[in-house]
């Protein structure tokens, strides 16, 4: 076995390197995630979003402050090498199409997409023409609803409408009567939620239900915590006091 | 997983990492000094680039792995390979080892301040984040690698580190990629496709 060897030339243009690594063959700006880059031949310069210069590309194509901390821009004349965990990596075109996509997974987008926020909290939609670059916890599955999806398995989706929340009756019960949460007791399968998607499009699936990290789900909560008032506040104290009592019993 | 067929020769490899083997094997346990002489050893302790290696002698077929990592190998023909002492699985008998003080590059890994190096003539297998890919360096293509993708380099290679860090890395708002090993020179550098974790983020 030997290990498949790549030279500033040799390295594919715009595509996998193998199915853990992508090389881009930057010649302009690519929108990047912080800390995806493992190498590079040529001239690159990596930016943070808020450099002076960049003001105008980032009004015109990235609409997400809540995730403009993490990315950057990879500017220069070059190949440059993506990869993620370990994760497979995979490019996709959009043709005047948008994509949602989970915020973790997304690595790398061409300026002619443009990045906006989706409803749905931890997940981005690009809008446009152009290439990115996303990862996944083993092979991407494509699917067309109508179809219910775990949300942890759910990479993204194209083309068909956001999907809303579906909750099995049995945990409706346990939230109505209260106290299977608050003992705990009674347990529960894990899988009393899904995504339900309907219309036309397709969904993607990861087969497997590793996600980035709950960083991004927090910063969410975070964020729409100013709307809440004191009374909410102490309730939600509440809430987490409790289930951290649980967990501490479990 | 690597399978390493013996016919009564030595290799070395990591302390615990046999899986399974078949034919009549035996393990010991390399003593203080790790085959690298007194001096050799004391250095080691010194920079703190641990390694606890055993030498398996045979007749048959030994199955080395460390938690289910890829394995590179790497043919030495009289070159000398630099390779972090934890993604070290095994070695051919005839391989020599010691330690190489890198300097500063090790600072921002939390890897320490030196490196293994191996040195001779055989096959070294080193152990990866998912599967590693070489590349080449020539003076015309110069390279720069993440510190956290780095896996190991072979050849002529100058390393140095290279810093973008300015007003904004200090307010917390860099590119996350202010800190990088650029290569110079002739050979080839190994990186993964995995990020590990560093004590420094930068």
């Amino acid at each position: 076995m030997r290990t498949p060897t790549f030279n500033a030339t040799t390295l594919p243009s715009n595509d996998n390197v193998n199915a853990y690594s992508f090389s881009v063959d930057l010649n302009g700006q690519w929108f990047a995630q912080k800390g995806k880059m493992i190498a590079y031949y040529g001239q690159i310069r990596f930016e943070a979003l808020s450099a002076g210069p960049l003001d105008a590309l980032v009004a015109a194509n990235f609409h997400s402050p809540l995730y403009a901390h993490d990315w950057i821009v990879a500017q220069g004349q070059g190949k440059l090498v993506l990869a993620d965990r370990g994760f497979d990596v995979n490019s996709f075109d959009l043709d005047q199409g948008n994509l949602t996509i989970r915020a973790g997974n997304l690595l790398a987008f061409e300026p002619g997409l443009e990045l906006k926020q989706s409803i749905i909290p931890g997940f981005l939609t690009l809008i446009g023409t152009g290439r990115f670059v996303a990862a996944s916890n083993g092979p991407v599955h494509f699917v067309e609803p109508p179809i219910r999806v775990d949300p942890q398995a759910l990479l993204g989706w194209a083309d068909c409408p956001s999907p809303c929340h579906h909750y099995d009756h049995s945990y409706m019960r346990g939230a109505l009567g209260m106290a299977r949460m608050i003992t705990g007791l009674g347990g529960s399968s894990g899988e009393e939620h899904q995504f339900d998607f309907t219309g036309q499009g397709t969904v993607l699936m990861q087969s497997s239900e590793a996600v980035m990290n709950e960083d991004v789900l927090l910063r969410d909560l975070e964020g729409q915590i100013g709307m809440v008032g004191v009374g909410g506040l102490q309730r939600l104290q509440q809430t987490i006091t409790q289930r951290l009592t649980a967990e501490r019993q479990g | 997983m690597l399978a390493v067929d013996l016919a009564g020769e030595t290799i070395r490899a990591l302390n615990g990492s046999m899986v399974a083997y078949d034919g009549q094997m035996a393990f010991k346990r390399q003593g203080m000094t790790g085959g690298e002489g007194l001096r050799g050893a004391l250095k080691r302790r010194i920079a703190g680039e641990g390694m606890t290696l055993m030498e398996v002698t045979g007749q048959g077929t030994v199955f080395l792995a460390s938690e289910a990592t890829e394995v590179t190998l790497v043919q030495l023909n009289g070159d000398t390979l630099f390779v972090e002492s934890e993604s070290l699985l095994a070695l051919d008998g005839d391989l020599k080892t010691g330690v190489h003080f890198v300097g500063l590059r090790g600072m921002g890994t939390g890897q320490g301040l030196a490196t293994t190096k191996v040195e001779g003539h055989g096959v070294a297998a080193i152990l990866s984040h998912g599967p590693a890919i070489g590349l080449e360096v020539t003076p015309q293509t110069p390279l720069c690698v993440d510190p956290h993708a780095y896996v190991g380099h072979l050849g002529q290679l100058q390393q140095d580190v290279v810093t973008d860090v300015n007003w904004r890395t200090v307010l917390g708002q860099g590119s996350g990629e202010s800190v990088q090993f650029r290569y110079q020179g002739h050979g080839l550098v190994y990186v993964q496709p995995a990020e590990r974790e560093g004590i420094l983020e930068i």
